[in-house]
């Protein structure tokens, strides 16, 4: 699979439905189970946001009928019986199986939209609350394919009759009646432009449901049309190209004689009838050449408004077709005689072709059998269409193709359709089409030989178990009887063989790099004893010994812990992956236009850290796109390009994982700033006075700066920057913006790599050794005792034209103090905290060191000040500092 | 500027989006509807379609493009709503 996003929405998907059919199955058995009806809300609720990303719209809505159905349940407004929860159980199948189909396709079946309309009726059939509202957004059809298709006759004839002449021609006939919400231009809809694009549009009627007020009465903004449109293209794309607005929209394939509905004066002449006795003859001698003449003599002699010029005009639109119906002939034949309505539609008799005498016998069953028997006609099916591959083959010039060609088309249309395989269908006409133009056969036999192919694998299932015929057409059967097809055997074959990726439970990766890093540690003590051996035993050939072990077992915990840090490594892309949509979404709401670039995607960092930073991105980017950019209007006049760009880079710095946000907006305005957090509060004006630009520019991560005045849709919702530099500090990055007016912002988090091991410097206080996190750590200095200034009672001392205050980590931590030696100089260690530097005066530097940090358990837990324990090489347990909790 | 108003004659060019259809709605309260010129429009938004159906203008030049013209126009003239269409 090509789509990353898409395989790991596919396991989660499958999950949630799992979670979410057991909760209703317990659900089922307690009604009043609290915990069930929100963990399966939650579930179905996470399933239509995630899948919200990708082109499955059928699912979306699907899910989303769902969860109001349960939100229903979850707010007492609805008791869960047995049927309900059989319905939202058989709903949660279609959603697997579609799921299925998402894996194996990328894309749902071409039935989704029609499939996910029904279910979706049923359910909102017992949705109360919603149910009032979308009716009166317009027909919803009840699934039946019995919808009222009266208003055909109310559509120009000359269309109806050009539309009916294609569908001769192979081509599928689909009539489609759309009524647009009123309030649609409110979510940007443009229904007449959106009718205007549906393919092979053949004939269209745009009445205003309402009549027309006066236009000092009219609101422009609220749609009152309805469309009615027939089309010749395929029934999926028009259900795709109306994907947004299905509940609005019936769509329907017809047959070609549902078009034929005769209107005018009636009126019958002596004239007429002599026509009829005459054209009877030519019908049962199926002379067409001779009835179309009658036909277009007796028209040229009759009132074109009359109910049986009507009746003429069809006849010769019959007539036209390469193969004329007999039976719609005699029908019109006899509605000219005695008027009435022409008896049609009953079997769709359509003729049998001169060409297929072979299997004419086979036809007729085919053609009228319902889709579930059509497939135990396999063999005939595949009879027929070698046939016409034959008849393809042996069409050796132009003019014999250019006369083969329709019939060959209609025959594999018609037998496509049969199969439910609308695509086919289009593909076989556009095929034919190309062929009765070209007069070249080559298309049309490679889609013949490509259907061959595929129906003799069929066969050869078919001879182990006989039942089991073509999965696809059998499952569509069992679909359109059920309405919600079963998994198709198929799947779940393929999904077996696919299942190579294994889940597992993070705590399980947690505590096998526990466990390794216990291995390391215990690995660092055979150095002592080899050192032992020498000295205290005597025997330095046992000691070369266990340093040779010693260097192998290194080798391979070192290899374990790399083994074990890559599957906790996770591409950056995952967080990256969900930003091009949120900002094509937002650039549209705002009206800007923005163009993201992703960079550095690949760059690896641990699932903790990878997983923490989406929250912060995103506030980082809404900022951008929302205060950095300006309008396009504005761009302009600064002379800046109409795209604005939105930088997303991640790389790896040293052991960081940087990621940068830059944008090349309006950059950010420190003396605004200022103003800002000083009418917010959040700093004095004094101090503020003394911020420099870049301090200033810093406020804007200050908690309580973003609200209020700069609240729009987007931005300042109350969670913030401040969020989003607590929670990156909280993983033990640092997030930092640098900007410059009117060329943009950048805005740059860093983070450490991998959370398993944290550097450390060891300092030595009153003989003991602690543990100060390296990140805290801007540097070490060593401090001549007569620098040490007093500012009041406070130690302090000048560093880089800084003042830094001095605090002895001895007495924080309330050991004993060192006699002060005037001659040495102190050992200080700059820290930055909360932003603010601060010396800490220690005994010793030791060295740096990678360890595994583990925080306290049991009675010690509430120790304030330690971040926890770590085990040195030597066995010595190291006590790790929280300095911001210490100080 | 997609319309040109001249008293109740109106010239509608290039791509007219919804923006312009309480313009053109308020534009012809004011003014009693004339010609709706669309032989330069290219693309006329629902909501445009709507107000020149409703004022019913004295007439309607039809666009250029072919296949505009032949979808829009039994909609846009006074005639075709909803008479002519019945056959």
């Amino acid at each position: 699979m090509t789509n990353a996003l898409l395989a790991r929405f596919i396991p989660e998907a499958r999950d949630l439905l799992q979670s979410s059919a057991s909760g209703l199955l317990r659900l089922e058995k307690n009604p009043t189970d609290a915990t069930a009806i929100n963990e399966v809300f939650r579930a179905v609720h996470t399933l239509k946001g995630s899948s919200g990303l990708f082109d499955a719209m059928a699912l979306t809505r699907l899910v989303h009928a769902a969860e109001d159905l349960l939100g229903e349940v979850r707010s007492a407004k609805r008791e869960l019986d047995s049927d309900l929860v059989d319905m939202l159980l058989d709903s949660l199948d279609q959603v697997s199986a579609w799921i299925d189909d998402l894996e194996r396709h990328e894309r749902l079946p071409a039935d989704a939209d029609r499939v996910c309309k029904d279910v979706v009726t049923r359910l909102r059939a017992h949705c109360t609350q919603t149910e009032a509202a979308a009716s009166d957004t317009g027909p919803v059809a009840g699934g039946a394919p019995a919808a009222d298709l009266g208003w055909i006759a109310d559509l120009p004839e000359c269309d109806r009759i050009a539309v009916f002449g294609r569908a001769c021609r192979g081509h599928p006939v689909v009539a489609a009646r759309y009524r647009p919400v009123a309030s649609c231009f409110y979510s940007g809809e443009d229904p007449f432009n959106l009718v205007l694009q549906v393919p092979e549009l053949g004939a269209l009627r745009v009445a205003p449901p309402a009549p027309w007020p006066h236009i000092g009465d009219l609101d422009p903004y609220q749609c009152n049309l309805e469309f009615f449109l027939l089309s010749n293209g395929a029934r999926v794309e028009i259900e795709h190209l109306f994907r947004y607005v299905s509940e609005q929209v019936e769509i329907e394939q017809i047959q070609a004689d549902a078009l034929i509905r005769i209107t005018g004066d009636h009126h019958a002449a002596p004239v007429h009838e002599d026509f009829a006795d005459e054209a009877r003859a030519l019908v049962a001698a199926q002379d067409w050449a001779a009835l179309r003449d009658a036909t277009a003599a007796l028209l040229r002699l009759t009132n074109p408004d009359l109910r049986n010029a009507a009746a003429l005009r069809w006849l010769a639109a019959v007539l036209d077709a390469p193969f004329p119906n007999p039976a719609w002939a005699s029908a019109l034949i006899e509605v000219i005689a005695a008027g009435g309505v022409p008896a049609l539609g009953a079997p769709p008799s359509e003729p049998l072709r001169p060409v297929l005498t072979t299997v004419a016998a086979g036809a007729d069953p085919i053609r009228e059998a319902d889709p579930s028997n059509a497939c135990s006609d396999d063999s005939l099916q595949r009879r027929i269409i070698a046939a016409q591959r034959q008849i393809l083959a042996a069409a050796s010039d132009a003019d014999r193709v250019r006369r083969h060609a329709p019939a060959v088309v209609q025959i594999l249309a018609g037998l496509a359709r049969v199969e439910g395989d609308d695509r086919r269908a289009a593909d076989v006409a556009a095929a034919g089409e190309v062929a009765e133009t070209d007069g070249t056969t080559s298309m049309l036999l490679a889609l013949v030989d490509r259907w061959l192919a595929t129906d003799t694998v069929v066969d050869d299932l078919s001879d182990e178990a006989p039942s089991r015929v073509q999965p696809d057409s059998a499952d569509a059967a069992r679909a359109t009887e059920t309405g919600v097809p079963t998994k198709p055997d198929s799947a779940r074959e393929e999904r077996s063989a696919a299942a190579r990726m294994l889940k597992v439970d993070q705590a399980k990766i947690d505590l096998l790099m526990n466990l390794i890093g216990e291995l390391v540690v215990s690995k660092n003590s055979l150095p002592f004893l080899a050192r032992r051996a020498e000295q205290v035993h005597g025997s330095r050939e046992m000691a070369r010994e266990i340093k040779d072990q010693y260097a192998v077992i290194d080798r391979l915990t070192q290899e374990m812990q790399g083994a074990i840090m890559q599957v906790r490594m996770l591409p950056v892309s995952e967080v990256f992956d969900r930003f091009p949509r949120l900002v094509r979404d937002l650039a549209r709401k705002l009206s800007k236009k923005i163009e993201l670039v992703i960079e550095g995607e690949d760059t690896a960092a641990d699932k903790t850290i990878i997983e923490a930073l989406g929250d912060p991105l995103l506030h980082i980017v809404r900022n951008a796109l929302d205060h950095g950019i300006e309008p396009p209007a504005d761009r302009a006049q600064a002379g800046k390009p109409d795209h604005a760009t939105l930088l997303m880079k991640a790389f790896q710095e040293a052991d960081q994982v940087v990621i940068e946000v830059t944008d090349d907006g309006r950059g950010i305005d420190p003396d605004k700033v200022r103003a800002a957090a000083i009418a917010k509060g959040v700093v004095s004006a004094a101090e503020a006075a003394q911020l420099s630009d870049q301090a200033a520019t810093e406020l804007i991560f200050r908690p309580g700066f973003s609200t209020a005045a700069q609240v729009s849709d987007l931005s300042g919702r109350g969670v913030g920057l401040d969020v989003a530099l607590t929670t990156v500090e909280k993983l033990g990055g640092r997030v930092g913006v640098t900007s410059r007016r009117g060329m943009g912002t950048t805005v740059r988090i860093g983070l450490p790599l991998s959370m398993a091991v944290t550097r450390v410097m060891v300092v030595g206080v009153a003989d003991e050794l602690y543990g100060i996190p390296m990140d805290v750590i801007a540097e070490t200095v060593r401090v001549p005792r007569r620098r040490v200034k007093m500012i009041k009672q406070s130690p302090a001392f000048v560093l880089r034209n800084t003042v830094v205050p001095l605090l002895r980590l001895s007495r924080a931590l309330g050991c004993a103090e060192r006699v002060a030696d005037d001659d040495v100089d102190e050992a200080v260690l700059v820290c930055r905290i909360g932003g603010n530097p601060i010396g800490l005066v220690v005994d010793s530097f030791r060295e740096g060191m990678d360890v595994i940090l583990k925080p306290f358990e049991g009675v010690l837990a509430g120790m304030p000040g330690f971040a926890g324990t770590a085990l040195l090489g030597d066995g010595h347990v190291l006590l790790v500092l929280d300095l911001k909790e210490l100080l | 500027m997609p319309l040109r108003f001249d008293e109740g004659n109106v010239v509608f060019e290039g791509a007219c989006m919804v923006e312009e259809a309480l313009g053109l709605a308020e534009h012809w309260r004011a003014v009693p509807p004339g010609i709706a010129d669309l032989s330069a429009c290219t693309y006329l938004h629902t909501a445009l379609v709507q107000v020149i159906a409703a004022a019913a203008p004295a007439e309607v030049v039809a666009p250029a493009d072919p296949r505009l013209a032949h979808w829009i126009m039994p909609v846009l003239s006074p005639a075709a709503l909803p008479g002519r269409s019945r056959s």
